[in-house]
């Protein structure tokens, strides 16, 4: 056996290479400029060199077979990967291979464990999905309520508006129903066919992460405020040849005021006076000149008759509609007002006058009496 | 205490028979009975609604439930008043079939010239006020008035307590045109009994008639005139009448 003394000049030259390697791992770890093979990371070659396999699968306990082939694009379009957020960030119990025993049986479980991994940077917007109607869903026991990774994906994260159209194919892919109604709908064929960013999207109405149940006695009287968002906003309306008026006049009808004193005093007690979905539709609301409208006058009766069954065709007339009132369009409103517009200053004023006049005279004439 | 302490009776002077005047009946007196109860609370019950959106109303109207009953009441008290008018008007039909419907309550030139006189005596351009038949015009525009309103506010309420029912006969822009009367008109009716009628029978002189159903010969002379001549044959101004008739 051969002892090696190792020179002052070797160990020298050992310490600075440790160094020198050191100072590299970690310039490379840093900085992220994209590399000319496309991945940002040491770490990425070092997982993609098993995973970018396309036949790489493994059978779970369920017996669900799942692949583990991570695209190399997929990780270059993100929005993490650029950014040096390397696979560990997510896989926190991965370090290398092999790796340690897999801890749940199924593939949703698999993304319920991963997706966890999203608060530690996206803290805020992981907590408001904890107050959402998704979270609520999965708490009742359907783990298929989705987590961050269903809708903005997993190793292929994305901007999730790029277009905006997205959104709702997003949502789409569980609401399938609503979503073919929506893209039916005016605002949903606009934003397919032009993009329009005038129109709302899911998120517009429900919120984003926080999405509440829609079918609460809240939501339903908070509906008129969140349709006049955009319905009272004059400048908005005046591109579509809309009335900004619709929502104040609303408000001054009966159905209007019965809904804003629940809205004020009793949000949480369901109440049935009409509010806007409830005529013109949810997810499929159209214009109204459109004669699948809910409130085209062809089908207006059998509206109205949701609510109020039985009615004559004389009753839509009752309903005055967003309108102001006009001789030509409500003529028996419009004569009762002109009316009691004249009436009642007329007779308020010759009853005060009149009294006042007699409270006058009786007064002169009392002093007149006194007098000497 | 002897007798001679008594106090001497002060009403030693000679008694004068004072003759009094049936001026309703009894009838007539339970309708204006039924009138100021059914009337008060279809006000107050009323007003509440018609100010759904103020904090005072909300405060009154606080559950949907006090919403329910402030309605349950609103109805009940309407029927009441919409007997009381279906009796009025029966009772005007029978008597105009037997041709004994009076004539006093109707409006007749007469009562713009009284009017027009009663302006200029106001105004101090005469010192003579008119002469009244049994119901003087201020009276007949109070019945009137009433007559009109409480008939507009009887329609207009049925249209919106049956609006589905009433549109199966009538076009469904009454509705609304209802809405906006019944609301104007229960405003206006209740400003102008205040003004008008209580004014009239509280403050410029109390006239408990309606209730007691007489008035005495004093007031027959004063206020009535011409009707005390045409029940009595005799004049009806008195030395001490002041302001009076001529």
């Amino acid at each position: 056996m051969q002892k090696i003394k190792l020179p002052a000049l070797a160990a020298g030259l050992i310490a600075s290479a440790l160094a020198l390697s050191w100072a590299l791992l970690v310039l490379i770890v840093s900085v992220r400029p994209a590399q000319a093979d496309g991945l940002a990371q040491e770490t990425e070659k070092y997982c993609l060199s098993c995973h970018g396999n396309p036949d790489l699968k493994m059978t779970l306990p369920s017996g669900e077979q799942v692949s583990l082939y991570i695209s190399a694009e997929d990780l270059q379009h993100s929005v993490h990967s650029p950014a040096g957020i390397e696979c560990e960030a997510c896989h926190t119990e991965i370090k290398t291979y092999p790796h340690p025993p897999i801890t749940y049986t199924t593939r949703r479980e698999m993304a319920r464990t991963y997706y966890l991994a999203c608060q530690k940077c996206h803290s805020s917007n992981y907590a408001k999905t904890q107050d959402s109607m998704h979270a609520q869903a999965a708490a009742a026991g359907n783990l298929d309520a989705p987590v961050c990774t269903d809708c903005h994906g997993a190793h292929n994260v994305r901007p999730p508006d790029e277009p905006r159209a997205l959104i709702s194919t997003t949502c789409g892919k569980c609401h399938t129903q609503i979503n073919q109604d929506y893209v039916q709908s005016v605002h949903g064929g606009d934003l397919l066919t032009q993009d329009n960013p005038d129109v709302p999207v899911c998120t517009d109405c429900h919120g984003v992460h926080n999405i509440q149940d829609p079918r609460t006695a809240q939501f339903r009287v908070e509906t008129p405020d969140l349709c006049a968002r955009c319905h009272a906003d004059a400048e908005r309306m005046s591109k579509y040849g809309l009335s900004a008026d619709v929502y104040g006049l609303y408000n001054l009808s009966w159905h209007g005021v019965d809904v804003a004193v629940y809205k004020a005093k009793w949000p949480t007690i369901w109440h049935e006076s009409a509010v806007c979905t409830d005529c013109h539709g949810i997810h499929n609301i159209r214009r109204t000149s459109d004669p699948a409208s809910k409130v085209n006058p062809a089908n207006l009766l059998s509206t109205c008759q949701e609510c109020h069954p039985g009615v004559g065709a004389n009753w839509t007339a009752a309903w005055i509609g967003h309108n102001r009132i006009d001789p030509q369009r409500t003529p028996f409103l419009y004569y009762t007002e002109v009316f009691y517009r004249s009436l009642t200053p007329i007779v308020l004023w010759a009853s005060i006058l009149y009294v006042a006049l007699q409270i006058l005279h009786a007064a002169v004439e009392r002093v007149r009496r006194s007098l000497p | 205490m002897s007798a001679a302490d008594q106090p001497v009776n002060q009403n030693s002077a000679p008694v004068r028979i004072e003759r009094v005047f049936q001026r309703f009946t009894l009838g007539q007196r339970w309708e204006h009975l039924i009138l100021i109860v059914s009337f008060t609370i279809l006000f107050l019950t009323g007003i509440p609604q018609k100010y759904r959106s103020t904090e005072w109303s909300q405060w009154l109207l606080s559950t949907p439930q006090r919403v329910y009953w402030v309605r349950q009441i609103h109805h009940t008290a309407a029927l009441l008043l919409t007997a009381g008018v279906l009796y009025h008007l029966g009772n005007a039909l029978v008597l105009l079939a037997r041709r004994r419907l009076s004539s006093d309550m109707f409006p007749t030139f007469q009562d713009v010239r009284d009017a027009w006189q009663m302006l200029r005596y106001l105004l101090f351009l005469t010192r003579e006020k008119p002469a009244f038949g049994k119901y003087n015009f201020e009276q007949k525009f109070t019945y009137w008035f009433l007559f009109f309103g409480l008939g507009i506010m009887v329609v207009s309420g049925f249209i919106l307590w049956f609006p589905e029912v009433v549109t199966r006969f009538l076009p469904g822009g009454i509705v609304p045109a209802a809405f906006l009367a019944h609301s104007n008109e229960a405003v206006i009716a209740a400003i102008f009994i205040v003004i008008w009628h209580f004014f009239h029978v509280h403050f410029q002189r109390l006239n408990l008639s309606m209730f007691t159903g007489k008035l005495s010969e004093e007031e027959m002379r004063l206020y009535h005139a011409n009707e005390f001549e045409r029940l009595t044959g005799e004049k009806a101004d008195l030395d001490e009448t002041k302001g009076g008739s001529q």
